[in-house]
């Protein structure tokens, strides 16, 4: 056990924990944050990415000790009450259907965007590629992206 | 006035996250009235008055509220008008409507409470919407089989009109004006004659103390007047999905709750022979270890230290009888069997195999288990939550069912893998909830079962491998007949979205297709020979999408295929394919549905866009073959499903009908992989008749 200090949200936490237990499972089981999801466990399907110091991260495959003095934010800390412009475009394309891979999907397409506010196509793929969706919404995920682009992005 | 516990509201922390659930049950005030006024389940049902709502419950907190216990004891209820089971008026003009469905990304959470909704007059602003405890007073609430809308709609329809017909009473005795003359929309009651209005929360109060309208007073709207069935209404639960806040099973989170995973013998249907947990026990966290029917399982604080400690059980395993078991041997055994008989003369004979598939929804099957002495409470994310109840009152504690409360929350795909019990003697679908009651009654403490991927696609209820042999005389495509081969072999199978409707739509349009090329004819037009007027009109539909019969650019073609699952809902489909070497693409996929009235026509467009995304995950992409009795694929890396930049541009056309609503969750995959196929063979004219495609 180690004592680590993780900045989650915008709010400095210090936890009692096993350094290699994965950063989903400290967000999940420790901080109360569910809405990382999940899914794998093995870094595959992407419902667990959140952001660490502005990247997007599979936290199931992430020691918690990497993240130590790190910046975390999660789908709960995109916005405080659900107005960033890809929550509301995701909704304005209902684009959920079980919803429960969408946390990942979020958090990629906001990662890619506040790294390139234009993204091509192509690029828009590569990121998206990394997170399943066993519902198929990918058509309107890709809408939804578009939408926030076209309205000036995030 | 004794006022018994349940009538109060209730309000209790459940867990670090601070997720609040509140079961809040209406008021006292017991309606006079009979049953005979309407055949909603619980109109006029004594209990159902005087204690409100039955299993209901809302969740009013949200992750991160502070931590509190609380009931609060003597508060009166505030006017309620609980005309029925699914709906409540509050004073305020805020209506709740139950859903008693379960809600897996289909939409039932807000289909359902449209329809209530639009009979009552109420704007849909007004609305909110609770998830039904597992009740029999709601009738059925297996939510499986497209079937939620399609059974449940003229029932929703007479409970929203008989909320309206008691609000246009009340308004009426109010005027002194003829209800007759009153009519309701927008959450108001309207005198026709005079313009004169008031609004739902008003009405109220007297509204609670009238009788029950007689069932000749209460009538259904004319279609034509409908308000919100027809639109395109946003989910409910978007906006809690969007921001984390939203409860899968998954994130249930009880006051002192344990974690807990199994160790499973690899081989399906194998047991525990024995098991050395020292190591296991060294983990920090870890509470105990104890043997459930299925395998061992850990129990500790937290989820990753149940998972480290389960990585370090030493178990020996009986693998027990299918040990030798491979599917591609039951394949071959298939075969045989369906080719025993040779062809007659002038006889046209195809088979068409489809392998096991798991169900693979993201979020892996998981329960919460609270056992006490006097009965069990389960937030299980179910299709089927009379099932849990029953299965583990009778079958798992030996109970009556009322000493069982299972909550619904919200599921992250179910495609049938949480509905069903299986046949006897084999592993039940509900094998998580009872492994999660038998660890929780073990350990005497709230317990959340988590399975992993590897635990969710080596011991799911796989769709079962088929062989469907189709058969018509050369000349004459109306002697068609399909008989369809399964083995009975123990690997336990189950509903997987659409069922049998997949190895029936893959065969039965190949095999059209074939014949008219065959014969010669356009596979379009051979279809006009043999359809019904309604599903030549999706066909001709989805073609003129397509441009069927116009010119392809050169390496590209298309293939056609319709279907009806349970003969209900009209899909047809139109893919085009090219290749990438001998891997097969599908850039755009036009689909044409006709599923009666709609209620939701942006969610029957959303749910043929999945349907088409699953049935391209089947024709491409997935199966799980099993060797020596166990599950070959266990990762998404070994079961791969269709991906972000592997999907088709589709278009989707709904045709306008008034006929009875149907369903649409398991519509719009079967037509998919036959469309693909017949594309396939035009393209390369190689026939395929086995999923997935696989060109050689």
């Amino acid at each position: 056990m180690a004592q680590i200090s993780l900045f989650v949200n915008g709010n400095q936490q210090t936890l009692e924990v096993d350094p290699d237990t994965p950063l989903l499972w400290v967000l999940r089981d420790q901080l109360g944050l569910t809405g990382t999801k999940f899914s794998c466990g093995e870094g595959q399907c992407g419902c667990c990415i959140v952001h660490v110091d502005g990247e997007a991260e599979r936290s199931c495959v992430l020691p918690v000790s990497s993240a130590a003095g790190k910046s975390i934010v999660t789908i709960e800390g995109l916005s405080l009450d659900g107005s960033h412009p890809l929550q509301q475009a995701w909704i304005a394309e209902q684009v959920p259907q079980c919803g429960y891979c969408q946390p990942g999907q979020i958090m990629v397409a906001a990662a890619l965007l506040n790294h390139t506010p234009n993204p091509s196509e192509e690029q828009i793929t590569q990121a998206m590629a990394n997170v399943l969706c066993r519902c198929g919404t990918y058509q309107r995920i890709k809408r939804a992206i578009y939408r926030v682009i076209d309205e000036g992005g995030v | 006035m004794d006022i018994s516990r349940r009538d109060f509201l209730k309000a209790t922390f459940v867990g670090g996250s601070g997720l609040v659930i509140a079961v809040y049950l209406a008021g006292c005030k017991r309606l006079p009235g009979g049953s005979e006024a309407t055949d909603v389940p619980g109109a006029g049902d004594s209990l159902s008055f005087a204690a409100g709502t039955p299993g209901s419950e809302t969740i009013l907190g949200e992750t991160g509220a502070a931590p509190m216990v609380e009931e609060i004891s003597a508060v009166e209820p505030p006017a309620e008008l609980v005309p029925n089971i699914f709906v409540k008026i509050g004073a305020d003009g805020l209506v709740t409507i139950i859903s008693h469905r379960s809600e897996m990304g289909q939409g039932v959470r807000t289909a359902l409470p449209m329809i209530v909704a639009d009979e009552l007059g109420a704007n849909w602003n007004d609305v909110g919407v609770e998830q039904g405890l597992a009740d029999t007073a709601y009738g059925s609430q297996g939510t499986g089989g497209s079937l939620s809308v399609q059974t449940c709609f003229t029932m929703l329809r007479k409970a929203g009109a008989l909320g309206r017909q008691i609000l246009i009473n009340a308004a009426a005795q109010t005027w002194g004006l003829e209800a007759s003359d009153c009519y309701a929309e927008n959450s108001l009651v309207i005198h026709r004659p005079s313009g004169q209005q008031l609004s739902f929360g008003p009405l109220v109060g007297l509204a609670s103390t009238l009788p029950l309208p007689p069932a000749s007073q209460v009538s259904l709207k004319d279609p034509a007047e409908f308000k919100i069935i027809g639109t395109s209404k946003g989910r409910v639960d978007n906006a809690d999905i969007l921001t984390g806040k939203a409860v899968f099973g998954m994130d249930v989170r009880l006051p002192g709750m344990l974690y807990a995973a199994v160790a499973r013998c690899p081989v399906i249907g194998g047991k525990a022979a024995s098991y050395d947990d020292t190591a296991a026990r060294q983990v920090p966290g870890v509470r105990e270890v104890v043997q459930i029917d299925n395998g061992i399982a850990v129990v500790a604080e937290q989820t990753y230290q149940a998972l480290r400690a389960k990585a370090l059980l030493k178990v020996t395993w009986d693998p027990g009888a299918n040990a030798s078991l491979n599917s591609a041997d039951l394949e071959q055994e298939l075969l045989d069997r369906a080719n025993f008989t040779p062809p007659a003369e002038g006889e046209f004979v195809q088979n068409y195999i489809v392998p096991y598939f798991a169900h693979a929804t993201m979020e892996p099957m998981n329960c919460t288990s609270d056992v006490k002495a006097d009965g069990c409470e389960l937030w299980v994310p179910t299709q089927n939550s009379q099932l849990v109840l029953t299965n583990v009152a009778f079958s798992v504690l030996k109970t009556s069912p009322d000493k069982v409360k299972v909550h619904v929350p919200l599921i992250g795909g179910a495609f049938g893998r949480r509905l069903e019990e299986g046949p006897a003697g084999l592993p039940v679908s509900v094998d998580y909830v009872r492994e999660a009651v038998q660890i929780s009654q073990a350990v005497q403490a709230p317990v959340h079962l988590v399975w992993t991927r590897q635990d969710d696609f080596g011991h799911d209820m796989y769709h079962p491998l088929s062989v469907t042999q189709v058969k018509a005389r050369g000349d004459q495509i109306k002697t068609l007949t399909m008989r369809r081969l399964e083995v009975s072999a123990s690997i336990p199978v189950g509903y997987w979205r659409s069922v049998t409707n997949i190895p029936e739509a893959f065969a039965h349009e190949s095999f059209v297709d074939e014949f008219a090329l065959e014969t010669g004819v356009d596979p379009v037009e051979l279809r006009r020979s043999f359809l019904s007027p309604r599903a030549q009109a999706v066909v001709d539909m989805a073609a003129e999408m397509a441009g069927w019969g116009s010119p392809m650019p050169a390496g590209s073609a298309r293939g056609i295929a319709y279907h009806a699952a349970w003969g209900v809902t009209h899909v047809a489909q139109v893919a085009e394919v090219t290749l990438s070497g001998n891997e097969i693409r599908v850039p755009r996929v036009f689909c044409a549905v006709d599923c009666g009235l709609v209620i939701n026509p942006d969610m029957v467009v959303a749910q043929m866009e999945s349907g088409i995304i699953f049935g391209m995950t089947a024709a491409l992409k997935e199966f799980m073959p099993i060797e020596n009795g166990a599950a070959m694929r266990t990762s998404f890396r070994d079961y791969p499903i269709l991906r972000f930049d592997e999907i088709p541009q589709v278009e989707v056309q709904i045709v306008l009908s008034s006929e009875a609503p149907t369903g649409i969750g398991e519509m719009g995959n079967p037509p998919t992989a036959p469309a693909i196929a017949n594309a396939v063979f035009a393209l390369t004219g190689q026939r395929l008749r086995r999923l997935p495609l696989r060109l050689v």
